[in-house]
Formats: C-alpha cells, structure tokens, sequence
C-alpha cells in the first residue's frame, strides 16, 4: 500500500455532519443527504490538497480561513450550466418580460438591470446579454446592464475570462456561436465584445446580509435558477425577500423551470408566460416586506396583457378583486382552521410513527387496492404535517375524480397546482374534467399543458386525439394517436399508468391503433 | 464527440505518454497530476473515463477511485487502474474499489487503447 496516503481515517457520520453545519452556517448551502458523497469527494481533494492530517485539522484551517472556505465551497457548488438553459425562459424575457419593463418605464430612465445571482461560471449572464442584444433594444436607445455574482472565486476567474471551450457550445446553433462568440483558438470560443461590455461579474453570498448597497435594488430583473434547491426553508425566504427588496417595481424574478416560490412567499405574483412560470414584483404595492415572508399575504393582481396570472389560470376566468378579496378571507380561514385541527390530530400521526413519506406511500397502495375512505384519512393526515404537499393535493384529486367528485377534485388540483406549477397528473386530471363536462377548448388547453410538462404522457395524447376525432379534425387526431403510441413504446411505466383504473398498457395500445385506423379511414373516405 | 478521458499520474513524463497515446486514439484529454487534482478534476470536468495510477501523491489511487465509485454521480464513470506492482494482491485491492480494469505498467499503447475503447463501449451500451 502506498505510503503517502496519509488522511487514512475514513470521514465518520459525525465529521460530516460537523462538516455539512458548519457549511450551512456560513454559506446558508444545505447539503441534501443526496449530496453528501459530493460533500465527501471536496473534503478529500481539499483536506490532502492542503497536506491535513486529520479532520479536526482541517476544520481547524477551514474555520480560520476564509480563503480555504471558498476553496471548498467552488468544488462543492459545482454546478451543471450552459448556454441558453431552458430557452423558454430566455423566450419569455425577450418577449414578455422585457417589452413589459420598457413599457413601464419613464423617459430619462431607460435603462434595463439584470442580476444573474449564482452565475456559476458565467453562462448564464452572458446568455441574459446575448438575448438582450438580440432584442435590438440597444437600437431604441436603451441600455441595459447585466451581473452576475457567486459564491465560487474560481467559477468567477472563469466567467470573468469569458472563454470556452467547444464543447460547451455543444448546444448552440451556428448562427448564435457566429453572432456572439469569437474563436480563439482550436478549441476555445470567447464571448464576443459587443456581449461582454454589458456583463460584469463580483462575488457575492446570497445568505450574507445585509446585501451590498450595489445589490441592495434597482434590479428589473433577477434570475437565480437554484435558490430553493440548495438553501433550506428559512435561507431560501429570505434570499427570496432580499430578491424582493432588491427589485424594482414590477420587476421579474426567474427561478429554475421545475422550482415554485408557492409554499416559500406570497410576496409575489406568480404569473405564467407561454408556459413559463415567472414571479413578478407587483407594481402597485409599494412597502417593505420584512424577512418573515410566510404571512398569507396575497398581490395577486390583474396583469397585463399577454402575461397571465398563474393562479387564476386554473378553473376559472379570472375572480374579481371583491372575490379575492373574499377568497383571501376564506383562504386565511382554513389556515386558521387547519392550525387548530393540526394540534388534535398531530398526535395522531406521531402515534403511528408514520414519516409523511411513508403515509403517502401507504395512501397510494389504498388508492390501488380501491379504499378511497382510508386514502382520504391519510391525505388528511399528511396534510397536516405539511400542507403544501403537493403529491398529497394529487392523490386526492385522484380519488375524488375516480369517485366522479368533479368539483373537489378541481378544487384538490388546484391546491396540487398552486404548490407544483408542473404537475402532469394534475394537468391531466383538469383535461379529463373539463372534457367529461362538455367544455372542450379548456380540455384541450389542459391535456397540451400536460404534454408540455411531459411529452410521454400516452393518456393525455389518447385524451387529446379522442377530441380532436371527435371535431372531425383526423390530422390532428392521427397525430396525437402517434405521439401516443410513441409515448407507450418509450416509457411503458409513466405516471399516467395510475389513471388506467386497473387496466393494462396493452389495452391502451390496441385502442390507440384502432382509432389511428379509424381516423386515416375517415381521412381517406374524405 | 469525441470521448473525454482523464489521466492522472504524478509522473510528467509518463502523463505525456499516456496523452499522446489517448490523443492518437481520438480522444479529448484532460489530466491532474495528484489524487487530490483527480478528484477536484473529476468534480469539475466529468470526464467520460478515468485513467488512474494507484501511486499518487496527496491521496492514492485507490482511495480517489473508492470514493468516485461511491458516488452515485461518479459511479458510472469507468476507471482504469495503472500500476507498477504486479501482486496479485494489489490486483485485488483495484477491482474491490470497484476499478472497471486493472493494467500493469509499462502498458503498450495498443493494450492501454483496447481497454478505453471497452470500457467506454460499455459506458454507452
């Protein structure tokens, strides 16, 4: 054996979790139990880089210096970036967010700010740069300023750097690499001047308060597509506050397309722009919104044209502000109510030792074995211990529409919804509902959406061809019975298998067959 | 693409070989010259396969491939061992850190491109 290897003590339970405190403490960053063997490879590459000994040693370095503390932090946030990440995202700035902004702005301000907070090593604020030129609001006589900040001194050497290698153009058309990049070498792109004049970059920790005055507002927009991943609960509200704080009026903040803001704060306006889900500062509320972001406060307001509200998106057209009003009420209501039943029946659930996990569990093998009473007991019982589970809202919508309780099934998907945006099964339940009550233009807006969440969803392209043959439109029709039966070969497993009702996936198949038949005979006979 | 491999040797000789060698086969080489640069490397770059000398300073062969392959990020990656020793017993020690191979230096270049294009053919397959 090699001599050398002088770290030989394995990293017990305790160093890390000493280890992963410590980092929460300081950086705000909760290492998930999943990301502990990632914690353990940057321990191991610092602690033997910096010649340490023991683990006490290195701690002991790691509490004084703070230059090693960055150190770690770059390996431990490492993190997957590209250009042009979730393009929608980039479509809904430049088109919606951004002629908003404009819009709204008076004469002698025409300046745009975008922060890009957690830029990893550059991508994404150059991205924001790349998209803003493309805009052509440079021409209209406006200016617009990008910066990003991070955690990682090396992720910022490299985004300051501005150059790239190939292969992380990987993704980019030839059109986009031309316009915005120079090659510099055999392999290295650099980000073209007319981009990099308006990105500029500093470090910052986003749990450090108070914020730098040159980060403390005046932002339009804030991108920061990660916050609720690394941060735990508390960090997470109160980054989210600062954002807020930090914006201007009517400003926009993008956080990552799978992440929700819905059981974090209320303080902004969810609104959904060609299905993208963004969070928007509301122009007409003008105070300061303190740290403790969790009061039910609602600024759902009407929004401006082309961007719709996401919550009222739903079931309804949207409620009038007296309805609102009155919903706010009943809303506050049931919070107060579901306080005082949670203490009763807390006990309960601790009584049977049941983690929220294992209750869900046990909640779908009821769902399966049809004893909807006993699902409902245990939805209620998770609900209590946490009532923005969105799994919990689903598996309810399950058992009242299987029931054929179209309205508190509505009800319970739009709870699923309001927690997770991006829910498939909740979409798809929505479509099912609106097509079995005759409204068939909000069924089809709902089975898309499903599909758009998650293009294998065989049921939702069957649902959505049964329509369209239904209309006579056979193309289309023929078109979603394909996507169907692709959909079927490519994930025969998918979530919808637990809106079969005990059927098999090879029944569905064969009827999706039959009416590709039976469509391309109408086409035909046409 | 052209496949991405990660070499680590301490030695800056034996690291210029093995890189011509991977070169002439096609691939994209990236390398770190101690176990503490492996690891940091392989964090970073997610290269698509290791190529590791079990002699390394600041933390050995063994140890950056055993907590590589504990890694559900990292599992997947194949490694390939390189050593000098020929024990049967340090053999052992490669293949229950979970090493995909294990070669014995000096490694001809049609060996050592043989078993990246295995190793590599069964990453993807």
């Amino acid at each position: 054996m090699p001599g050398d290897d002088r770290l030989s003590k394995d990293l017990t339970l305790a160093d890390f979790e000493r280890f992963r405190d410590y980092i929460h403490q300081h950086s705000g960053i909760w290492l998930e139990e999943s990301k502990l063997d990632s914690l353990r490879i940057s321990l191991y590459a610092r602690a033997t880089r910096i010649d340490r000994v023991t683990w006490d040693d290195y701690f002991e370095v790691l509490s004084r210096d703070e230059a090693e503390f960055r150190e770690l932090m770059s390996l431990i946030t490492i993190n997957e970036t590209s250009f042009f990440r979730f393009p929608q995202q980039f479509e809904a700035l430049r088109a919606h967010v951004l002629p908003e902004i404009m819009g709204d702005k008076v004469a002698d301000n025409r300046i745009v700010r975008v922060w890009s907070a957690g830029c990893s090593t550059g991508e994404e604020p150059y991205t924001i740069g790349m998209a803003l030129f493309d805009s052509g609001i440079e021409t209209l006589d406006w200016r617009y300023e990008v910066m990003g900040t991070d955690v990682s001194t090396k992720a910022l050497g490299v985004a300051r750097a501005g150059t790239y290698p190939g292969r992380a153009l990987g993704n980019l058309s030839g059109e986009i690499v031309n316009r915005h990049f120079v090659q510099v070498g055999d392999d290295e792109y650099r980000v073209a001047p007319h981009v990099r004049k308006h990105v500029d970059f500093g470090y910052h920790n986003l749990i450090k308060e108070p914020y730098p005055l040159s980060l403390m507002g005046n932002w339009d927009i804030i991108f920061c597509r990660n916050v609720t991943i690394y941060f735990r609960l508390e960090s997470t509200r109160r980054v989210v506050s600062n954002f807020y704080n930090s914006l201007n009026d009517g400003g926009y903040l993008f956080i990552g397309h799978s992440e929700t803001l819905t059981s974090i704060t209320d303080m902004f306006e969810p609104v959904e722009v060609g299905g993208v889900f963004l969070y928007r500062k509301s122009p007409q509320e003008k105070r300061w919104h303190g740290f403790s972001a969790s009061g039910p406060q609602s600024l759902t307001r009407p929004t401006s044209a082309g961007v719709r509200s996401g919550r009222a998106d739903t079931a309804s057209a949207g409620p009038t502000p007296g309805e609102r009003e009155e919903q706010r009420v009943a809303r506050q209501e049931r919070i107060a109510q579901r306080e005082r039943t949670r203490r009763a029946e807390a006990e309960e659930a601790a009584a049977g030792a049941s983690s929220v996990a294992e209750m869900l569990h046990l909640a779908r093998q009821h769902f399966a074995e049809g004893r909807p009473d006993e699902v409902e007991r245990l939805i209620g019982l998770v609900l209590i211990a946490d009532c923005g589970n969105a799994d919990a809202h689903l598996l309810s919508a399950y058992v009242h529409a299987d029931s054929g309780d179209y309205e508190a099934a509505l009800a319970a998907c739009t709870r699923a919804l309001a927690v997770n945006p991006l829910l498939p099964g909740a979409r798809y339940i929505l479509g099912v509902i609106h097509q079995r009550q005759g409204d068939l233009v909000r069924a089809v807006s709902e089975l898309k959406k499903t599909i758009y969440i998650d293009s294998d969803f065989a049921l939702a392209h069957l649902n959505l061809g049964n329509i369209y043959k239904q209309q006579g439109k056979f193309d289309a029709a023929i078109r979603e019975y394909e996507n169907a039966l692709r959909a079927l070969y490519a994930n025969p497993e998918g979530e919808w298998v637990h809106f079969l009702g005990g059927w098999k996936a090879d029944v569905l198949l064969r009827t999706c067959e039959r009416s590709l038949i039976e469509c391309r005979k109408a086409m035909g006979v046409a | 693409m052209s496949a991405r491999i990660l070499a680590v040797d301490d030695s800056p000789t034996i690291l210029e070989m093995i890189k011509a060698i991977l070169l002439a086969g096609g691939y994209e080489v990236i390398t770190a010259a101690d176990g503490a640069e492996a690891l940091e490397t392989a964090r970073a770059e997610k290269p698509d396969l290791i190529l590791l000398d079990v002699m390394l300073p600041k933390l050995d062969g063994y140890r950056v491939c055993r907590l590589l392959k504990f890694d559900q990020n990292y599992k997947s990656i194949p490694i390939i061992m390189l050593t000098a020793k020929t024990e049967e017993q340090a053999m052992a020690t490669g293949i229950r850190t979970g090493a995909n191979q294990y070669l014995t230096k000096p490694v001809e270049p049609e060996t050592l491109l043989a078993a990246v294009a295995e190793e590599l053919g069964k990453a993807q397959g």
